[in-house]
């Protein structure tokens, strides 16, 4: 039984950039008639369950991955074909009322978007994993890697979260203890806030020099429009502006409106985690931009069909850290590869995936799995379109953090020039910029919180040791006397915390594992761990 | 001894898109469904994975279904078993239980041959019934078919010198039985926590080769298989919720209130019988009858005493029979049982068939069986109902199985109908209704190719006549032909005491919420709410409460009511201080009547209640409490 858990090369996290890295992997191993072991493991219950994205595809890196994937007449690519954009708009939201179209020759290039495709990451990730079983990859889902093996300099493989422990942590009769599985390389591509790939750059020191990472967080609906909507397909409308506030648009941000299918809209906002409100609740939020008229003429009639909610990883290139150690390297979100510009980053998930791959490959044919070895994976990265754009885009949140207030106003000028700066700007942790602000209080509509975190599918076996906990509870206390409220029963998309007098209780069963509350704690006492394989949201269509 | 342990992939009932349902055809698109192991089918791998603890050998995980449910029988060999065996064929499909009990049972007689090399010495261990079709008919059936013993709702076992005894739960409390010979069938109920796969038993799975068998590699008779072989069809399907939303009926006069409760309470039950008697069936002039004969009612005792259930299902059958111009007919099987019968004739049964013998002391499936079907040979009713009781879910497949009769289990509603399919016209045949799908849905279900009209019914949804003592009504003896060697298995030792009552079976369920605030509070409030409107409407009343409570540690989470706890379909439900989640929504919603009670007048527990009562629990909790408790006492 001990054979079964070693395997060659170990893919952590079944989400685009892994599944597109063993793909390409499998390929040059079947290439050259080698038979090595590819095993890619999922804390979701089913493939692409807690994938989360907008999802605007440049699909365009998928020639290099699966170069007749336009030929294949499966139904996941004949509907990413048909979901081509045709019209792209983008408008400024002054106020719940006005609202400005911007004529498409202003915008810069890398905001627009027609030729790219909508899709459903869910999907994607659905289909990228049958195109690696059919390979010979082995995806195995439901099992949650808790800790990263590490052996004097080098990463040996990772060890599962147990199962089957009660709520004070004793063991049940059907206990699981966490198994250990090696691999002589394993592949990190957790997504954002990834914690095995988080105590990697801490262990191996691969983050000196750079700047903390900074996130944002989406929160995201797909909405079921009536048969004749005045949405249309084929379309992506981008908005700025609204719900922030007219004369001081602070909160760094922006939403989003896509057609995603027949009669099937995607809706989403997105903002840039260092708000100051410490009452700003992002699925709150996400109701008051549908308030806005523009908006609400748009999704007329329509009913909510599906939630989910994910951070992603903004600090762009000076926040990447170095990419490879001894036995492993860092794929994806979880390297912070999103382009910070588009806030993309599907993309460059895949690419990194396949730069990766290649770098094992050769690791592979030369039997040398050290991190000098490895580091060609970044050498490729460095000469590919995702670092190039990243590079461009060094300073771009930060000089909307610099604009504070000014936000937007000074910052989207900033913005296009910054490139030019040739000082590397600093980031500060999110959590930082918490401050007593509240929200002005704003129309409440929509649907709210807890019927949201139902539409996500999210379900925990609630038995076990809650994965969500305070390192001070004392400090919950005081925090709620600091800011008059606890910000945490407001930042977090699914309601997990909740007031009761100083305390907060806990509800972790409503948890969809967007770890916005450790970025955002102000104290930072949260403690965010991987609960049971198979619990989580069940995203299909986000 | 070797072990076969039956598994199903079924769709994830906790969350059925609407588009899911074809209306239409009464069929499932199973497609839009998440497939999941059946919860109760990782019992059975547990009980299986413990006896192999105790007497080592083989475990075979066998499935019917499409190609792709080879993903349950990797899932079972994860958990433990050594050889799948998926059954799969296009004329395997659209079957009903009987259909599908057959060739599950000859592909059972075939493991025996080929995988266990002729050694009858094995046990078939399955869950007690599938969350989608929910009928627990399945496994009985196999048994019948294969004629061994059966040991339903099965809580644990151990070996004695080998051989196999396992405890099961009863109405009246438990007992201790022992197969006399091998094979043998188990059907567990839950038992423990389900054994989750490891790492390196799922990677050994997916590398395993799975045997794939057709009908005819089993030898089936293809009569007995598929749509062709089903004895019962599906001919309607609709949600339960049809009638609409629900207006909640807001009244702060707790006097008034609890009165209109009341009528309610009993008029649901009148009402469903008078709309009945309103529509009475008529037989068209013109035609005749599909089916003849009385319609009885299986009489079930236990210890020399009846089950009340059965004057409830009297009181239907004499509904059913005036309509249809027959006689009430009562079966009664057991040892020096015969003095029941004046009970049963004063409850509406014109004859009673008493069987009396000195092995049917004690229930046991094989020999009950064996009598019942004799009775419906010789006399052929044309209608056998049943309580959907713990004996009645495992006598009736198997006799219906014997007889060639289809079965509806757990039917909520009986009605004769005339009925058009295509070029078939049934005529007065019984149109079956029951939930479906953990109660998402209700189907109406008619009997075909069916020697007897077989049902089981919910108990608590007829209701019983007035018993009239004058009445008269004939006798008819018949003698058993049974013998030791037909009993298949024998009690060991069994335990009389008062079942604790499961919250999903209750009759009334009292809700705390997050509303209650406090532990002092929930346990000053809910409780004495239980208790008052309990004694009030003569039911028993259970305690339960909101993910918010439990979290809160108001109450521990086998009371948990919703999503992730118990789906509950109570006659009254009271939800106070609970501000109704969807989450907590979806687990009472089907209940019958549903007061809340909230401070919020527009939480969304308004929205699926009948009555409401805005208000601070402390304040409204104690006065409605008197109010019960002095309108209970006036009566």
């Amino acid at each position: 039984m001990s054979e079964l858990k070693k395997m060659d090369v170990l893919f952590v996290g079944a989400g685009p950039a892994s599944l597109a890295g063993a793909i390409k992997l499998k390929q040059l191993l079947n290439e050259k008639g080698r038979d090595e072991s590819v095993v890619v493991i999922e804390k979701a219950d089913k493939i692409g369950q807690h994938s989360l994205s907008g999802a605007v595809f440049e699909a365009g890196v998928l020639d290099e991955l699966i170069p007749d994937w336009k030929g294949r007449q499966d139904s996941f690519v004949t509907r990413m074909l048909a979901n081509d954009v045709k019209r792209d708009e983008t408008f400024f939201l002054l106020g719940q009322r006005l609202s400005f179209k911007l004529p498409e020759a202003v915008m810069p290039a890398y905001l627009r978007h027609k030729g790219d495709h909508v899709v459903s990451v869910n999907e994607l990730a659905g289909w990228l994993a049958g195109i690696a079983e059919g390979l010979g990859v082995e995806v195995y889902t439901g099992f949650a890697a808790k800790d990263v093996v590490i052996e004097g300099d080098w990463v040996r493989g990772v060890t599962l979260g147990d199962k089957g422990l009660d709520k004070e942590g004793n063991r049940q009769p059907n206990h699981l203890p966490g198994e250990t599985l090696e691999a002589k390389v394993t592949v990190f591509g957790e997504g954002s806030l990834g914690q095995l790939a988080e105590r990697l750059v801490k262990e191996f020191d691969l983050g000196s020099g750079r700047n903390p990472q900074v996130y944002s967080v989406g929160a995201k609906e797909i909405i079921r429009l009536p048969q004749d909507n005045s949405f249309g397909l084929n379309r992506v409308v981008h908005t700025f502006g609204f719900p922030n506030r007219a004369l001081t648009p602070d909160v760094f941000g922006g939403g989003s409106l896509y057609s995603v299918g027949e009669n099937l809209v995607a809706v989403a906002i997105i903002l840039a985690l260092d708000w100051r409100y410490c009452d700003l609740s992002p699925q709150r939020e996400l109701q008051v931009f549908k308030s806005h008229s523009l908006i609400k003429r748009l999704l007329e009639g329509g009913e909510v069909t599906a939630y989910g909610a994910k951070t992603i990883p903004e600090g762009g290139y000076h926040s990447v850290p170095e990419l490879a150690t001894n036995g492993a390297v860092i794929i994806g979100d979880a390297a912070g590869l999103t382009s910070v510009r588009k806030l993309k980053g599907l993309h460059y998930a895949i690419k990194s995936g396949i730069a990766a791959a290649e770098a094992i490959m050769r690791a592979i044919e030369r039997q040398d799995f050290s991190g000098d070895a490895l580091r060609t994976y970044g050498d490729l990265l460095e000469n590919s379109f995702v670092m190039r754009d990243l590079r461009r885009a060094r300073n771009h949140r930060q000089v909307f953090a610099k604009a504070g207030r000014a936000g937007l106003y000074v910052g989207a000028p900033l913005s296009l020039v910054q490139q030019w700066v040739p000082l590397k700007l600093g980031a500060k942790q999110d959590h930082l910029g918490m401050t007593r602000a509240k929200v002005k209080k704003r129309d409440t509509g929509g649907i709210d919180r807890l019927t949201a975190v139902g539409l996500s599918g999210t379900a925990h076996r609630e038995d076990q040791p809650s994965h969500i906990t305070f390192t001070d509870p004392g400090r919950c206390a005081r925090c709620g006397h600091d800011y008059g409220c606890h910000p945490c029963t407001f930042f977090c998309p699914a309601e997990v915390y909740r007031s009761e007098g100083d305390n907060v209780i806990l509800s972790p069963s409503n948890c969809v594992h967007c770890q916005t509350c450790r970025v955002k704690c102000p104290h930072q006492v949260i403690r965010w761990e991987i609960p049971e394989g198979g619990d989580g949201p069940r995203y299909k269509t986000m | 001894m070797n072990y076969v342990v039956l598994v199903k992939q079924v769709p994830d009932i906790k969350n059925v898109p609407r588009e899911a349902w074809d209306w239409e055809k009464g069929t499932l698109k199973r497609s839009l469904l998440d497939n999941v192991c059946n919860e109760l089918d990782k019992q059975a791998m547990a009980f299986a994975l413990g006896m192999r603890e105790e007497v080592d050998g083989k475990i075979v995980a066998l499935t019917m279904g499409p190609p792709f449910a080879t993903e349950v029988l990797r899932y079972a060999l994860s958990l433990g078993a050594d050889v799948g065996v998926l059954l799969t064929d296009r004329k395997l499909g659209g079957a009903d239980t009987a259909a599908t009990a057959y060739p599950l049972a000859r592909a059972i007689a075939k493991i025996q041959q080929e995988l266990f090399d002729g050694d009858s010495s094995f046990v078939v261990v399955s869950g007690m019934q599938s969350v989608d079709g929910d009928t627990a008919q399945v496994p009985a059936q196999i048994a019948e078919d294969l004629g061994i013993s059966h040991a339903a709702y099965a809580t644990s076992f151990h070996f004695e010198n080998g051989s196999l005894q396992v405890r099961r739960i009863t109405r009246r409390g438990s007992e201790v039985v022992a197969p006399l010979s091998y094979p043998c069938l188990v059907t567990a109920a839950e038992w423990t926590q389900p054994p989750f796969p490891s790492f390196g038993r799922t990677r050994w799975a997916q590398s395993q080769e799975l045997h794939q068998w057709s009908a005819a590699d089993i030898g089936a008779d293809e009569s007995r298989i598929g749509l062709a072989g089903s004895r019962t069809n599906v001919v309607r399907v609709f949600s339960p919720k049809e009638a609409g939303q629900k207006d909640c009926v807001f009244e702060n006069d707790l006097e008034k209130l609890v009165k209109m409760l009341k009528e309610t309470y009993e008029s649901r039950l009148v009402t469903a019988e008078k709309e009945e008697e309103k529509i009475g069936y008529r037989l068209p002039p013109g035609r005749s009858p599909d089916y003849r004969g009385d319609v009885w009612v299986y009489a079930e005792q236990e210890g020399g005493e009846l089950n009340p259930a059965c004057f409830e299902l009297l009181g239907k059958a004499t509904e059913l029979a005036a309509q249809l111009d027959e006689k009430v007919g009562a079966v009664l099987i057991g040892r020096g049982v015969g003095g029941l019968s004046s009970e049963l004739v004063a409850y509406g049964a014109d004859r009673v068939y008493v069987a009396e013998h000195d092995l049917l002391d004690d229930f046991l499936p094989t020999p009950y069986t064996l009598v019942l079907s004799g009775l419906v040979e010789e006399y052929r009713p044309q209608m056998l109902l049943f309580s959907a009781t713990p004996l009645g879910r495992e006598l009736a497949p198997r006799v219906a199985y014997r007889s060639n009769s289809g079965l509806t289990a757990d039917c909520t509603g009986l009605d004769i109908v005339d009925f058009k399919r295509g070029d078939r016209e049934l005529t007065a045949v019984l149109m079956q209704t029951r939930p479906a799908l953990g109660g998402n849905v209700m189907a109406s279900i008619v009997a075909q190719n069916s020697a007897v009209q077989m049902s089981t019914v919910r108990p608590g949804v007829m209701r019983a006549l007035e018993p009239d003592h004058a009445r008269k009504g004939e006798l008819v003896e018949y003698v058993p032909k049974i013998d030791e060697s037909d009993l298949g298995s024998t009690i060991v030792d069994s335990e009389i005491r008062p079942v604790a009552a499961e919250i999903k079976d209750a009759a009334i369920v009292v809700c705390g919420g997050g509303g209650c605030k406090t532990k002092e509070g929930f346990d000053r409030y809910i409780p004495s709410l239980a208790e008052s409107l309990g004694g009030y409407l003569g039911q028993e009343a259970m305690v339960g409460a909101s993910r918010v409570a439990v979290e809160s540690g108001f109450l521990d989470r086998s009371r948990q009511i919703g999503q992730t706890g118990q789906t509950v379909r109570p006659r009254v439900y009271v939800a106070a201080g609970v501000s109704g989640a969807v989450q907590h929504l979806s687990g009472m919603q089907n209940s019958d009547i549903i007061l809340a009670i909230n401070k919020d007048p527009n939480a969304r527990i308004f929205k699926v209640a009948d009555y409401g009562i805005v208000g601070n629990l402390e304040e409204v909790v104690p006065a409605l409490v008197r109010v019960l408790d002095s309108e209970g006492s006036d009566r």
